[in-house]
């Protein structure tokens, strides 16, 4: 590969990475921490891309050419690899890919939050009339606090939808690094019928927990019956840490 | 070329998006860019530390300041990794240059598979995650620096040079009259172009493994440790997530004991799709094929190993 186009594609996945950070796409894909790192990486990679272009620039032709020939040897064995890097720059720019979402929910069948620790005790709810709680927080409750601190209180979820075995869900996704390591956290939805909204569209939901409804055989899926449903536009950071 | 590719691409768009629109498709697409983009940052750190070794750092050097004892230095070179806080991909492009700077095959590579695993960093992740079970760090970090110096002492007694490709070995020629500067710059942007290719083929690999690797299996495997650690090591191996959030995922894995999630931290830094796609990259492909199965035992050996001692 010629080293012209090494540069090109150097400033392109640059570009793709500098864009992710700063339109907010990137956290479909990597955690908010990520962001300052994302901007660093695009920009080592523009700098070093155009400090060779412009030494080659200056030094002209004759050097090179000389030069030239020594790439080639030194790239000969990896060759075609660097064509590699064009992959993600097409994936970022044309098909922008989307946050996960129901399909990844499906694939398993496990409830991320249930490993909360029981003993350390959960802090008191707050006095509110609606409780806003992320689910990862509610099913943990559910699952492991014995007082019973979330029976008779109506708390506020967002989440999207997800169907399996004519069973509907209201899921989110949790990640600890990237979106490779997600895993799921959902509730079941009982009580209103979700039927009008397709998978994966995004609700804030009010309601309450049905007592004792998580449980090891169910993998610790509380049951959610749902008072009030609305939908809404998915949020910018569409995983729960 | 590229031109030509970049038009092509454009024009077909909107087929493209269109073929794409698949669950287990986007799924993939979703995971590939993401291992990616969360790789890049580390792979630049370890280009940028490769290049100014090269620049800066006094060929020899490096090799003055280990034991010139094979056996010793290996060990040394191992317990260094402490300090490159980072995740696998980092690594890779940083034991290449100590070959170049004269440091002995086998003292680089230990280095090469401590240094993701027993770095700060790591090991304060799988601490927060595995708060119920603190002894999983020593665990992890012996288990881990066990495989780097195993490894690093079977080179030393099996390991030929001629397996590593002769470009990974070839000494940087001395250049006069090229400012430092120039040499860390175009140190790290051929190392970048380089192994960036190979990091991108690994994310498609981890990519792919992700949406095809029924998740349901695990849950299904329970008890049966034998199984349970044959099936975590290979999990690592294919998920190819990075050493930083690998307790977390580990962590969540409850219902397995505590011993196979063990191997899967330790196999997890030393060997995994992406970080074989990286060495082939820079060692050769015949150094990969034969060091990659044999770190894979040695590092479930390894967690076994110190499994046994802590938990």
């Amino acid at each position: 590969m010629r080293r012209e186009t090494q540069n090109v594609l150097l400033v392109l996945l640059g570009g793709a990475l500098l864009k992710l950070a700063f339109s907010g796409t990137y956290l479909r894909y990597v955690k908010e921490s990520l962001q300052p790192w994302l901007v660093a990486t695009g920009a080592v990679m523009i700098l070093l891309a155009v400090v060779a272009i412009v030494r080659d620039l200056r030094r002209g032709p004759t050097v090179k050419d000389t030069e030239d020939t020594g790439h080639t040897e030194d790239t000969g064995h990896a060759g075609r690899s660097p064509w590699m890097l064009l992959l993600p720059v097409l994936a970022v720019f044309l098909i922008s890919p989307p946050a996960l979402g129901a399909d990844t929910v499906n694939r398993s069948d496990r409830n991320a939050a249930q490993e909360a620790k029981p003993g350390n005790g959960f802090a008191p709810l707050p006095a509110d009339q609606v409780v806003p709680l992320t689910l990862g927080e509610f099913v943990t409750r559910t699952a492991w606090d014995d007082s019973g601190s979330l029976n008779d209180r109506n708390v506020r979820l967002t989440g999207f939808v997800v169907r399996k075995d004519g069973r509907t869900y209201l899921a989110r996704l949790m990640i600890s690094c990237c979106a490779a390591d997600a895993s799921p956290v959902k509730v079941l939805a009982a009580g209103r019928d979700l039927g009008g909204l397709p998978d994966d569209q995004w609700v804030e939901a009010t309601g309450r927990v049905v007592p004792g409804s998580a449980t090891r055989d169910n993998a610790y899926v509380p049951t959610f019956t749902i008072t009030g449903v609305t939908p809404i536009t998915p949020p910018e950071d569409p995983y729960e840490g | 070329m590229l031109c030509a590719l970049l038009v092509l691409a454009l024009v077909l768009q909107d087929r493209l998006v269109a073929v794409l629109d698949v669950p287990v498709l986007r799924t993939a697409s979703t995971v590939f860019v993401a291992v990616c983009v969360q790789a890049m940052p580390f792979l630049v750190l370890g280009v940028l530390i490769s290049g100014a070794i090269a620049a800066f750092v006094p060929t020899g050097a490096l090799r003055r300041l280990l034991p010139a004892k094979p056996a010793l230095a290996v060990p040394v070179a191992g317990v260094a990794g402490v300090a490159l806080p980072g995740c696998e991909c980092a690594s890779v492009p940083v034991a290449r240059r100590l070959m170049q700077q004269g440091v002995a095959p086998a003292a680089a590579l230990a280095f090469l598979l401590a240094a993701p695993a027993v770095n700060p960093i790591v090991l304060v992740s799988t601490a927060v995650a595995f708060r119920d079970a603190p002894l999983m760090v020593p665990a992890r970090f012996v288990g881990s620096l066990l495989t780097a110096v195993v490894m690093g002492w079977l080179w030393t007694r099996f390991g030929k040079a001629g397996w590593i490709a002769e470009r990974a070995l070839r000494r940087l020629p001395e250049r006069t009259g090229t400012s430092r500067w120039a040499v860390f710059a175009e140190t790290a942007r051929h190392d970048l172009v380089e192994a960036g290719g190979f990091l991108v083929l690994g994310g498609l690999f981890a990519a792919v493994f992700n949406v095809v690797v029924p998740a349901a299996w695990l849950e299904a495997l329970g008890a049966q440790l034998l199984l349970g650690v044959l099936v975590m090591a290979l999990l690592a191996v294919v998920l190819a997530l990075c050493s930083e959030a690998d307790a977390f995922v580990a962590v969540s894995m409850t219902a397995l004991p505590l011993l196979p999630r063990l191997v899967f931290l330790v196999v997890g830094p030393a060997v995994d799709v992406k970080l074989v796609a990286l060495q082939a990259g820079a060692f050769g492909r015949s150094f990969a094929a034969r060091f990659a199965p044999v770190t894979f035992v040695v590092a479930v050996l390894s967690a076994l190993a110190a499994g046994v001692v802590f938990l």
